[in-house]
């Protein structure tokens, strides 16, 4: 019964006591902590925010890069293909102008040895007649001094040019 | 702001320095009054072992403060008694009284009834009651009070150093010391406690109040568990201390009350109108739940302490009650009473916790419920 039995001079005291001790901390101990633990937290949540929105933008940074990185390939490679093409173009066109140069050399060439050949039969042909006439000639001395058988050599000589 | 702070702290270093100095010029009285008065608080049988009287007495405010016994002489602290009497005040220690046998001034402690234990008006002879006597307004600095008084400073401290610790310190630092351990519990007040039972928008105006009430419980929980001065004393197992904090949170609970609340205690909306007019029957319920809950709380609080005490208290008396019978058996159970009592002790330490965030959550829930939205 007396655990029952609340004291006068304890409440007193206590109220007292409880009283400062809640005006003190609540001046001087929660308002300062309760402050710096808001801020902190606030400070916190702008900070988690703002690495979010980084994070955001590095992400589109990062996509624009593999943008720009993947036109800047298509570019370099159009380039290249443009300039192999290109090469190509030069060499075929090298080619065919060299084989129509070609082709008009060995036509040239084709007609100078025609025309030297021509030449040549043809003087082959005067200096054919003078040898003809020349042995023609002997044949003839020689046909005067043995009548038949120089006939008969003129006749086999003639069958030999003839078939020369 | 800083300078502002700066200049408070003076003040309260004089509050708490003159509370310390208080103890420290008490206690070399202790060891002198105690001297004389060695004989009285054994039995008749220099063997016997009173179990009850050594728990109640030690669940139980006293107006010395008893340290230990060496043999048969006794150490205690006197305290002052402070007695109102008649419009006439009375200042003397309670070194007195002798431990309850002698008078003083026509003072003395009461030995049976209410009056046990307590300052009471006697005859000339200095033992029978003074059935004239009028109300004795007794403001004595009791165990409890300097307990009470030494949390207090000792809260104050506390708090004070690491607020202090917080200025000028980057805010982003992990805490250090005493912060780091205190920090967590102070979020956990603000988060699990305020914010979830009063609401995001209202619940700053009540943390002042539920931190202190929650470290006020806590630090006096834990140092009722250490048995040595000053700790050891029952504060938060005594009516009268769970009775003013019960107080103090009806007093902020209606303090702050709106419209809302009191509109849903005396005309509650949305019930049958025959149960608030001829006869009020929910306005009365509703004003008794208004007194019942920290009614309750007061009791909780102080049935969960004295009960914790007394369990601790019961075992630690059994060595001795068995030793009493025997000194063998003594011996024999103390182990196994030891190995409880450590079991015991982490038990109060979780208790302690426990009892403090209840009271509090309830403060809280009061609170919650004295500013609802309007409407609810």
């Amino acid at each position: 019964m007396e655990l029952l039995m609340p004291g006068l001079g304890l409440i007193f005291w206590m109220t007292i006591a409880f009283g400062c001790v809640l005006l003190i901390l609540k001046k001087y101990a929660w308002k300062p902590i309760l402050q710096v633990l808001n801020q902190r937290e606030k400070q916190l949540a702008k900070s988690f925010s703002d690495a979010k929105r980084i994070e955001h933008e590095m992400s589109q940074l990062a996509a624009l890069k593999t943008e720009k990185v993947a036109e800047a390939q298509q570019a370099a490679d159009k380039i290249v293909a443009d300039a192999r093409e290109e090469a190509e173009q030069i060499i075929t066109g090298a080619k065919d102008r060299a084989r129509e140069e070609a082709r008009v050399i060995s036509d040239k060439a084709d007609e100078l040895i025609e025309k030297y050949k021509k030449e040549a039969m043809l003087e082959i042909k005067g200096q054919l007649s003078a040898l003809s006439l020349e042995i023609a000639e002997k044949v003839l001395r020689e046909e005067f001094s043995d009548r038949e058988r120089n006939l008969k050599y003129v006749g086999r000589l003639l069958d030999d040019v003839a078939s020369n | 702001m800083h300078a502002f702070s700066n200049s408070g702290y003076r003040p309260v270093v004089h509050v708490m320095g003159l509370i310390l100095l208080l103890s420290v010029i008490i206690l070399p009285q202790a060891v002198a009054a105690s001297g004389n008065t060695g004989e009285m608080s054994q039995g008749e049988d220099g063997r016997d072992f009173d179990a009850r009287k050594v728990i109640v007495d030690h669940v139980l405010d006293s107006y010395e403060w008893h340290l230990f016994d060496i043999g048969e002489r006794e150490f205690s602290i006197p305290l002052p008694v402070i007695l109102i009497y008649e419009g006439r005040p009375y200042l003397f220690s309670s070194s007195r009284f002798d431990h309850g046998t002698s008078s003083y001034k026509g003072f003395a402690l009461g030995t049976e009834g209410r009056s046990k234990g307590r300052v009471i008006r006697v005859l000339v002879d200095g033992r029978t009651p003074d059935p004239d006597a009028s109300f004795i307004i007794d403001l004595s600095i009791t165990k409890n009070v300097l307990a009470v008084f030494f949390a207090s400073a000792l809260l104050c401290f506390l708090f004070v150093r690491i607020a202090k610790s917080y200025r000028g310190a980057d805010i982003y630092s992990t805490p250090k010391g005493l912060p780091l351990f205190f920090e967590p519990l102070i979020l956990f007040v603000r988060d699990h406690i305020a914010i979830l039972a009063i609401g995001h928008e209202k619940y700053r105006t009540f943390m002042p109040y539920l931190l202190t009430v929650f470290f006020f419980i806590f630090l006096n929980n834990l140092l009722g568990l250490v048995p040595v001065f000053p700790g050891g004393a029952n504060v938060t197992g005594n009516i009268s201390v769970t009775f003013v904090l019960a107080m103090f949170t009806f007093f902020t609970t209606h303090w702050y009350a709106n419209k809302a609340y009191w509109q849903h205690m005396f005309n509650t909306p949305g019930v049958p109108a025959f149960l608030k007019f001829p006869i009020p029957i929910l306005p009365v319920i509703e004003i008794a739940g208004a007194f019942i809950k920290p009614f309750v709380l007061m009791i909780r609080l102080f049935a969960n302490m004295t009960a914790g005490h007394m369990v601790i208290l019961s075992l630690t008396s059994l060595i001795f009650v068995l030793g009493s019978v025997s000194i063998l058996m003594g011996y024999a159970i103390s182990p196994l009473t030891v190995l409880f009592l450590v079991f015991l002790n982490f038990l109060k330490i979780l208790v302690s916790f426990l009892q403090a965030y209840i009271f509090t959550l309830f403060s809280a829930f009061f609170f919650g419920m004295a500013v609802p939205k309007a409407g609810h």
